[in-house]
């Protein structure tokens, strides 16, 4: 909770007029301070004179960590980054080793990453409007992002067989393909009728895809539900315009990317400027703010739902249309299926080794970005060419954002560091990694 | 015009409109843990020991799940049983350590360790969150025909 | 030298070499199997098979030798294909074996499979499956993983030469197998492990046990011969799952003896002393390091006090760290008593202060690959030292050299003999060929040899030795360890030294156990301190102590009984002592019943240390396992002891320290093999029936006695007899398969009789160093022996 320590007086030497400013320990352990965030508030009176985020409580070392496992044995630990975006930030670490090792990916798997980067890009997004809202005080939009958080979560759940921590991309694809049939409700319930019961399944009776399209024909409604609720709403535009207001110039300046530059009308996309995967064979726009505030970054990512939708919904039907594998055939970099591993000798030879000690990685260095939720999530690697990156380096987007805490929040009041936390939308497993 | 919508609160209302709405509208909630949410095949839940249908154990001990394991969670004694075969002698899996990523069911040439979809499960004392040879072979005795049913169902994708 | 191109990188090269060995010496990788520095070349695997311009079709790197203006390509899509085709053969009929093979994670099939095959296969058809033949205790064998690259056959008859394994069928049919049902006996067997590239030859004592991922590797040097090999031991959580060898071609070349490589298999034998012990009114209990340590202190103080230092006594192993030696002899010296003594396997030590400053081989042991002729006296070398053994077959093979033994057994060799005596009397076979080496260049003996020379009249096989030694223009005389424990050992050294000087040869000298160089030179001797100087208090050698019947002993490593050559002798003595201490790895039957207090120390595993090998090659080690139980380090319990005793110079922090101390004593030790001793007196021989003992290979240390799996072995089964010729037997009434009763120094046994025609007349071999001769005499001494 917070926590105020007022700068001692001297015994004997009090002076009413020796007024010093007030400093404010907002978090660790703050419900609006979004995880583990410690901010050192130095205030005079109402208003924040200085902002001082403390980093590192949620520290595990996953760069150090990289250097003693081999490629793949760290993928499942990039899910633990922004463990609100998963699967995107898999896709930089295999976008990465797949650079350094030039390997092709099949063009199915291309699309089913993008896909699920888009379905990411919701979760990420649904988490955030919900969160903040609620930081401002607004509580049905929680209520209402985490109902299509759900859906999505079967999605990642169907495919990967987890609901967060996926580890579904691999370099040179993904582990397996979409699956046929949608997990379904079972019927049996002294609750729900069995017609009750027919009705919650009746979207999973088909195939994953079929299951997501479901939801690329509602979601856009429940957007405008959101506006509805949010947009016009006084209060929220009370708490949001003008709060926070970040420059374009200043916004390059600081390294911020994502909804963050955009909202200070830099029209800069990774998806668009350096297109990866299939970006650049889909149709889709880029949204961009005017003043560079909390609302303008609002409706920039209000935006993107629409976008992501949309993106979603053209990866359906490709990959409807499109059989194919989703794994590379290189079996000197990709594990072979388990039923080649368990009756030939090759492929379970390749499955040992790339178990046991995993691929060797050439000799260099690469650096793989991509358009992640939050901004431009990289990772770096140098390789001197073991089957250990000699080092690897996450540049995640909630860093750079962070570090512009101070300069969005001197001179507002104290209640708008909460809008600003949530409109820079910040997670600490990428921030402290 | 924008006064008049200021004044009659309407983005409020509508806003009500949208709560309202739902107020009456059906609950899309299952009443845990009488119900559950769907569960998909390839759920990653508690690890499991599974066994031949003769009740010979699979595990070979070839220890790559060991080796695989990015959490260092697995820990494996091995040795040459009296019939000659590659057996454990030991089999522990630490799940305060796991970070349940699949990779040791990916590993297993013998589909010996998977992970099912059991998800509740508590411990009350630390070493109970351990999972010995016969815990996970325990867990793999009752859960066999769901666990072979997943692998079967799952097979075409792996 | 020629020039050739590989990879359109120019390299100068010896004429006459072969594509891979220029290839490896220009650090380019050349996939192989069958292609092994050491062994011949079979170029049977077809692996290493690269492109040749204007050859027609690709060649094997390793059969083709290279010539001016080659140009090679190792990876062009020519050879790749080629790579790639011969990897998909080889795997057709490899089974599915990964998971459950030992060799997964460090199998060259994999590696090459990985670099070099196609990551899919195409093989449809059923896989063919081997028959797996019982090699022994030592090697598991799953012959259905092999790829015939014949590499441990050609190590079986090349190297270790003894054609066990061979390759008979051809075709599908071909397989590697014994030729007849048996086991793979020779002392080498164990390097067919590590020469294997698949999971064919595997370790038995290993067997499932780890995965090379687990293991972390430490170096450390082998302690049971004074060839000092070096060795890898591979340690997982402490405790070490095998050994194997270290590179190293001045010493072991990539080879290391089934001795070295299994006896960490005793690491942990259920024996092994975990915490110190102490006797309580005759009952052993448990105890502490602060209570036995005092007790241990107080006690030979007492004696030390009331009845002067001169009664106590130490006896070391062979095997201790020169460290451990050191501290011991500072130990002792520092209370004032010169009884110290390692030599327990020798009995005469009438020139012990003539003696060079340690029985060094006298030359590098990589020398022994270039002699001409080398004369082996009392040496069973092929057991003793096989590494050693190994070289001379070298030297035999590719030299022609002309190897003559003068032996009380007709020991089998891997090398030919050019001429051999076989008697229990080598003195005498040794007068002979002075006698003719004196004729052919017409010198004189010294006057001390002459009682020697009287009425010695050459017999051909002597003359042949003389004249062989004489014209050989490199030539050694090896003194082995049956001449170091045989009665008359000084005059043998006397005659050797003698043969050597007028043949033009080297002498060398075949220490017993893995540091003899190490306590010579440490001063663990009655007659000398640390690097050779005079000592200042003599002493008694412990055949003398254990005659006088000392008050206290202090034991370093051994088990007096097995490890000192008169058995009976030395278990009275210590039985009668007053205060016994032995510091030891392993409880046994014999230091239960002699000791009152029993320290715990360490295996060379478990400590830091050093051994000086036989060519004075001084090599340092580390603990690489973790400790058993309470047990410590010897030179920590030494440097304690000295402590609780009030001496000086105790305070050493680690065995580094110690090091240093002993390098600046030991100084330029004067290295020589000669000494010049004056024989007094002849020592006349018994007449009657001797009994020779050596020390069969895996009983030469307490650790070595208890590694499971060496025991198992042939050479450790067969040990355990009692043989004579027909002609002895006969004498006695005895036939073989009969029951027969030795007596001896008082002690008696019973033992079956085997016939054994490598023997002399009017002897009995009766190995020394195991169980069932304990409580009997020594080599070369008389014998009674009945039917049972």
């Amino acid at each position: 909770m917070i926590t105020a320590t007022r700068n001692r007086r001297r015994k004997g030497r009090a002076k009413l007029s020796e007024i010093r400013n007030f400093t404010l320990n907002f978090g660790p352990q703050h419900p609006a301070a979004h995880g583990v965030l410690r901010l050192v508030l130095e205030m005079d009176g109402e208003v924040i004179v200085r902002a001082d985020p403390h980093i590192g409580l949620l520290h595990r070392a996953t760069e150090k960590l990289a250097e003693s496992k081999h490629y793949v044995q760290s993928l499942p630990y990039m899910d633990r980054l922004d463990y609100v975006s998963m699967m995107c930030n898999e896709h930089a670490f295999v976008l990465a080793t797949e650079k350094m090792l030039g390997l092709e990916v099949p063009i199915r798997a291309q699309y089913i990453r993008v896909m699920f980067d888009e379905i990411t890009r919701i979760l990420n997004h649904l988490l955030w409007i919900g969160a903040h809202a609620l930081d401002v005080g607004a509580m049905t939009m929680f209520i209402y992002a985490f109902r299509e958080r759900e859906d999505l979560m079967d999605c990642y759940e169907a495919v990967s067989g987890a609901r967060l921590h996926a580890a579904y991309y691999r370099p040179g694809g993904v582990y397996r393909d979409l699956p046929d049939k949608m997990p379904q409700f079972r019927g049996d319930s002294k609750w729900h009728s069995a017609d009750e019961m027919k009705a919650l399944n009746e979207n999973r009776e088909g195939s994953l895809l079929d299951f997501i399209e479901d939801f690329t024909n509602r979601f856009p409604g429940y957007v405008d539900e959101y506006e509805t609720l949010l947009t016009d709403n006084r209060i929220w535009k009370q708490r949001l315009v003008d709060v926070g207001v970040m420059s374009a110039e200043r916004a390059l300046q600081m390294g911020l990317t994502g909804p963050m530059l955009r909202g200070s009308g830099v029209e800069w996309d990774l998806r668009k400027k350096q297109p990866y995967a299939v970006y650049d064979k889909l149709d889709f726009d880029i949204p961009v703010g005017t003043n560079g505030d909390s609302y303008d970054r609002y409706l920039v990512r209000i935006e993107e739902f629409r976008q992501s939708n949309r993106i979603i919904r053209q990866c359906i039907n490709w990959l409807r249309n499109n059989p194919g594998p989703v794994m590379s055939a290189d079996h000197k970099v990709t594990a072979p299926s388990r039923t080649e591993m368990k009756e030939e000798m090759e492929a379970l030879i390749h499955h040992f080794k790339l178990v046991s000690e995993g691929f060797s990685m050439p000799e260099g260095e690469a650096y793989a970005a991509v358009e992640h939720p939050k901004g431009e999530f990289g990772i770096y690697f140098v390789s001197d060419g073991a089957n250990k990156p000699y080092r690897m380096k996450i540049r995640a987007p909630g860093f750079a954002h962070l570090a512009a805490m101070d300069e969005m929040v001197r001179g507002h009041m104290l209640a708008d560091v909460v809008t600003v936390i949530g409109t820079q939308d910040i997670v600490f497993g990428e921030v402290d990694r | 015009m924008q006064l008049l919508k200021s004044l009659t609160l309407k983005e409020l209302r509508s806003g009500l409109g949208v709560t309202g709405r739902y107020f009456f509208r059906k609950k899309i909630t299952v009443q845990y843990p009488e119900e559950r949410a769907p569960q998909s095949p390839r759920f990653r839940g508690l690890h499991a020991q599974r066994r031949y249908p003769n009740g010979e154990e699979r595990c070979i001990a070839c220890k790559l799940c060991e080796v695989v394991c990015p959490a260092l969670a697995i820990t494996i004694e091995s040795e040459q049983r009296e019939d000659g075969s590659r057996r454990t002698t030991r089999y522990d899996i630490d799940l305060t350590k796991c970070i349940f990523c699949g990779f040791c069911e990916e590993a297993c040439p013998v589909d010996a360790i998977v992970e099912t979809r059991v998800y509740e499960y508590h411990g009350e004392q630390r070493g109970d969150l351990l999972m010995t040879k016969e815990k996970l072979l325990a867990v793999g005795d009752t859960h066999e025909a769901q666990i072979a049913a997943d692998r079967a169902e799952d097979a075409k994708y792996r | 030298m020629v020039n050739i191109e590989i990879n359109g990188k120019v390299i100068e090269t010896r004429d006459g070499v072969t594509l891979i060995e220029a290839a490896d010496s220009a650090g380019i990788t050349i996939p192989r199997f069958c292609y092994h520095s050491k062994l011949s070349i079979a170029a049977s695997c077809r692996m290493c098979l690269v492109e040749v311009e204007k050859a027609p079709k690709p060649l094997p790197a390793c059969a083709t030798p290279v010539s001016e203006g080659m140009k090679v390509h190792t990876r062009s899509p020519k050879a790749i294909a080629a790579q790639r085709s011969v990897m998909e053969f080889l795997l057709i009929n490899h089974p599915l074996d990964c998971p459950i093979c030992d060799q997964g994670g460090e199998c060259d099939l994999q590696e090459m499979a990985m670099g070099y095959g196609s990551g899919i296969s195409r093989y449809t058809e059923g896989k063919r499956v081997v028959h797996n033949p019982d090699l022994g205790a030592l090697i598991a064998t799953d012959m259905t993983r092999c790829i015939h690259c014949t590499r441990c056959v050609r190590f079986g008859q090349e190297v270790a030469g003894m054609m066990e394994l061979g390759a008979p069928g051809r075709g599908e049919h071909m397989h590697i197998g014994t030729y007849m049902e048996g086991t793979v006996d020779s002392e080498l067997s164990g390097n067919v492990i590590d020469l294997c590239p698949v999971g064919a030859l595997t370790s038995k004592p290993y067997r499932y046990t780890a995965r090379p991922w687990e293991l972390r590797s430490y170096h450390s040097i082998s302690p049971h011969d004074c060839v000092g090999s070096n060795i890898r031991v591979d340690v997982r959580n402490g405790k070490a799952m095998r050994v194997v060898p270290r590179e190293n071609e001045t010493v072991n070349e990539t080879w290391i003896a089934d001795r070295d490589r299994y006896s960490y298999t005793a690491n942990d034998h259920p024996e092994r002393l975990t915490q110190p012990m102490i006797r309580e009114e005759g009952e052993w209990i448990a105890s502490d390091w602060d209570t036995a340590l005092t007790r241990a202190a107080e006690g030979l103080k007492a004696i030390a006090e009331r009845d002067g230092a001169e009664q106590l006594g130490a006896l070391a192993s062979y095997s201790a760290t020169t460290e451990e030696f050191y501290l011991l002899q500072k130990l002792m010296r520092g209370i004032g008593s010169g009884n110290i003594d390692h030599r327990l396997r020798q009995v005469d030590f009438r020139d012990q202060a003539e003696q060079p400053a340690y029985p060094a081989l006298g030359q590098a042991i990589q020398d022994l690959e270039l002699l001409d002729a080398v004369l082996l006296i009392g040496s069973n070398i092929r057991k003793d030292q096989p590494l050693l053994a190994q070289r001379l077959r070298k030297a035999s093979r590719n030299n022609g050299a002309q190897i003559m033994a003068i032996n009380a057994v007709d020991y089998d060799f891997t090398f030919p003999l050019a001429q051999k005596c076989i008697t229990t009397d080598l003195g005498a076979e040794l007068s002979g060929v002075l006698k003719a080496l004196l004729t052919l260049t017409g010198d004189s003996a010294p006057d001390s040899l002459q009682p020697l020379l009287t009425g010695v009249e050459p017999s051909e096989a002597q003359q042949n030795i003389a004249e062989t030694l004489k014209a050989a223009p490199q030539a050694t005389v090896l003194l082995g360890n049956t001449a170091a424990s045989y009665p008359a050992r000084a005059e043998l050294q006397a005659l050797a030294n003698l043969i050597a000087e007028l043949a033009g040869a080297r002498v060398g000298l075949l220490a017993e156990g893995g540091n003899s160089a190490g306590a010579w030179l440490a001063g663990c001797l009655p007659h000398r301190e640390a690097g050779g100087r005079a000592a200042t208090v003599s002493g008694m050698d412990w055949r003398a102590m254990v005659k006088a019947g000392l008050k206290g002993y202090l034991s370093l490593g051994i088990e007096p009984e097995l490890d000192c050559i008169e058995s009976a002798a030395v278990t009275k003595a210590m039985e009668q002592a007053e205060f016994v201490v032995a510091l030891t790895a392993y409880t046994g039957e014999g230091l239960m019943a002699q000791a009152d207090v029993l320290l715990p120390i360490g295996t060379f595993l478990e400590t830091a240390g050093s051994f000086i090998n036989t060519e004075g090659h001084w090599q340092s080690f580390g603990g690489v396992a973790r400790a058993a139980g309470e047990s410590r380090p010897a030179w920590k319990v030494l440097r304690v002891l000295g402590n609780l005793l009030d001496l000086n110079g105790f305070a050493y922090t680690s065995a580094e320290t110690i090091r240093t101390e002993m390098e600046g004593l030991f100084g330029d030790v004067p290295i020589g093999n000669r000494s010049e001793w004056t024989m007094s007196e002849p020592t006349k021989l018994h007449q009657g029936l001797l009994r020779i003992a050596d020390v069969p290979i895996y009983a030469v240390d307490p650790m070595v006695r208890r590694a499971m799996p060496l025991q198992a072995t042939a050479d450790a089964l067969l040990a355990v007899r009692l043989s004579a010729n027909s002609r002895t037997l006969e004498k006695y009434g005895l036939a073989d398969g009969d029951q027969a009763t030795v007596s001896q120094d008082g002690g008696e046994a019973t033992f079956i009789v085997a016939v054994d025609e490598r023997l002399p007349d009017n002897a009995v071999y009766l190995p020394a160093g195991i169980s069932e001769t304990r409580g009997l005499g020594g080599s070369f001494s008389p014998i009674q022996l009945a039917k049972a």
